[in-house]
């Protein structure tokens, strides 16, 4: 990690939200991240939202089931919008979470953990803690994993046209 | 921002700073210092700030460590209280005091004066009698490892919670980003400097 916090440019965040739905879709939710993440399912899960580029208002909010797939959603995006959050839902080993990512700061909203059986309330928050990092250690694997994509050569010969058909695609439903 | 159960929506800082040895009895004393405290007389409109334990905002003592600590995660909440006044109700009630002033004296027009009289007169009397509106912003430091959760993600109740965890601790929040995962310097730098990818993002 480095010594001082360095500010993710808008346009990469909602770039990152983009590359790990493609992504999600393309790997059919299964994503192998770096260590000390391991294997992780990852899907789009019941919300949606988009805003238009340069802009920090959410113009176009998807609830429900499976709204990655519906016309709204290709809507939004061939009319140019970006996506500010994204609801994921995540699978490592036998614990399942469901969260947004918003924004390019990627805040973890409505992050909802596993059960856990803990005997008394100090250890419920040590538990749900050591739960709320594990969350972050994916999110840290995903960050990686789109770093490597987007600093690659292939990011503007390979990648962006495939997202770009993908999108296209959509659009042809 | 849930610590207990429910979801958690929270944001994610850096702790920046030196923490002293025998860190745990320090930051007894400065959360005690700069615990929440019951006003004793009758309040305004002013805000009144403090940190609480998360178990019960009317528990301001920290001198139970086990009731805030459970290591590595000192766990407390900023309390604020503000009392507000209903706005239309209390126009509609200066309007009925002013012509009942006006009614006493035959006269027509309160002078500026005295309106202004009427309505702190009224302000203070509703005030007194007034309950505060409570917010509480959980805060989950990571004292071992150097980071903090704040549970909200609204910049003024963010920043009300960093100035104040300053002033308690002379430590720094400092916002995470998620670069801060990118491990590589130059990838990092070439990130930064990328232009938005045309696929109909940001371009």
């Amino acid at each position: 990690m480095s010594a001082e916090a360095t500010p993710i440019p808008a346009h990469l965040g909602s770039e990152l939200l983009l590359w790990l739905w493609w992504t999600s879709e393309r790997l059919e939710g299964r994503f192998d991240l770096p260590a000390p993440a391991g294997t992780v399912d990852l899907w789009v899960d019941d919300r949606l939202a988009f805003r238009p580029p340069g802009d920090t208002k959410v113009t176009a909010v998807l609830t429900g089931e499976n709204p990655a797939h519906t016309l709204e959603a290709r809507a939004a995006l061939a009319g140019g919008k970006v996506v500010q959050d994204l609801r994921i839902g995540l699978r490592r080993d036998d614990r399942e979470f469901s969260v947004t990512l918003r924004g390019a700061g990627l805040d973890l909203v409505g992050l909802k953990l596993p059960q856990v059986l803990s005997e008394s309330p100090d250890e419920a928050v040590v538990d749900r803690m050591f739960l709320y990092e594990e969350v972050v250690l994916v999110v840290a694997g995903i960050v990686e994993r789109f770093a490597e994509a987007r600093a690659a050569a292939s990011w503007s010969r390979e990648t962006v046209p495939a997202i770009r058909a993908w999108l296209r695609g959509r659009e042809a439903g | 921002m849930g610590l207990w159960k429910g979801a958690v929506t929270a944001r994610r800082y850096r702790v920046v700073g030196q923490v002293p040895q025998g860190w745990r009895e320090a930051w007894r004393e400065r959360l005690d210092a700069m615990a929440f405290r019951e006003p004793t007389g009758t309040t305004g409109k002013e805000e009144l700030e403090g940190w609480v334990q998360i178990h019960n905002l009317l528990d301001t003592s920290f001198s139970r460590m086990d009731r805030w600590l459970y290591d590595p995660f000192a766990v407390f909440a900023l309390r604020v209280d503000k009392k507000t006044l209903p706005a239309k109700l209390f126009s509609a009630t200066v309007e009925k005091r002013c012509e009942a002033w006006c009614a006493e004296r035959g006269t027509e027009k309160v002078p500026a004066a005295v309106k202004r009289e009427i309505k702190e007169q009224l302000e203070e009397e509703w005030l007194a009698r007034a309950l505060p509106r409570v917010t509480l912003v959980e805060v989950s430091w990571n004292v071992r490892d150097g980071w903090a959760l704040v549970g909200t993600t609204s910049e003024k109740a963010c920043d009300r919670v960093r100035t104040r965890f300053h002033r308690t601790f002379g430590l720094e929040l400092q916002p995470w980003s998620p670069l801060d995962f990118v491990e590589d310097a130059g990838t990092r730098s070439s990130l930064v400097a990328s232009g938005p990818s045309a696929f109909g993002g940001e371009a």
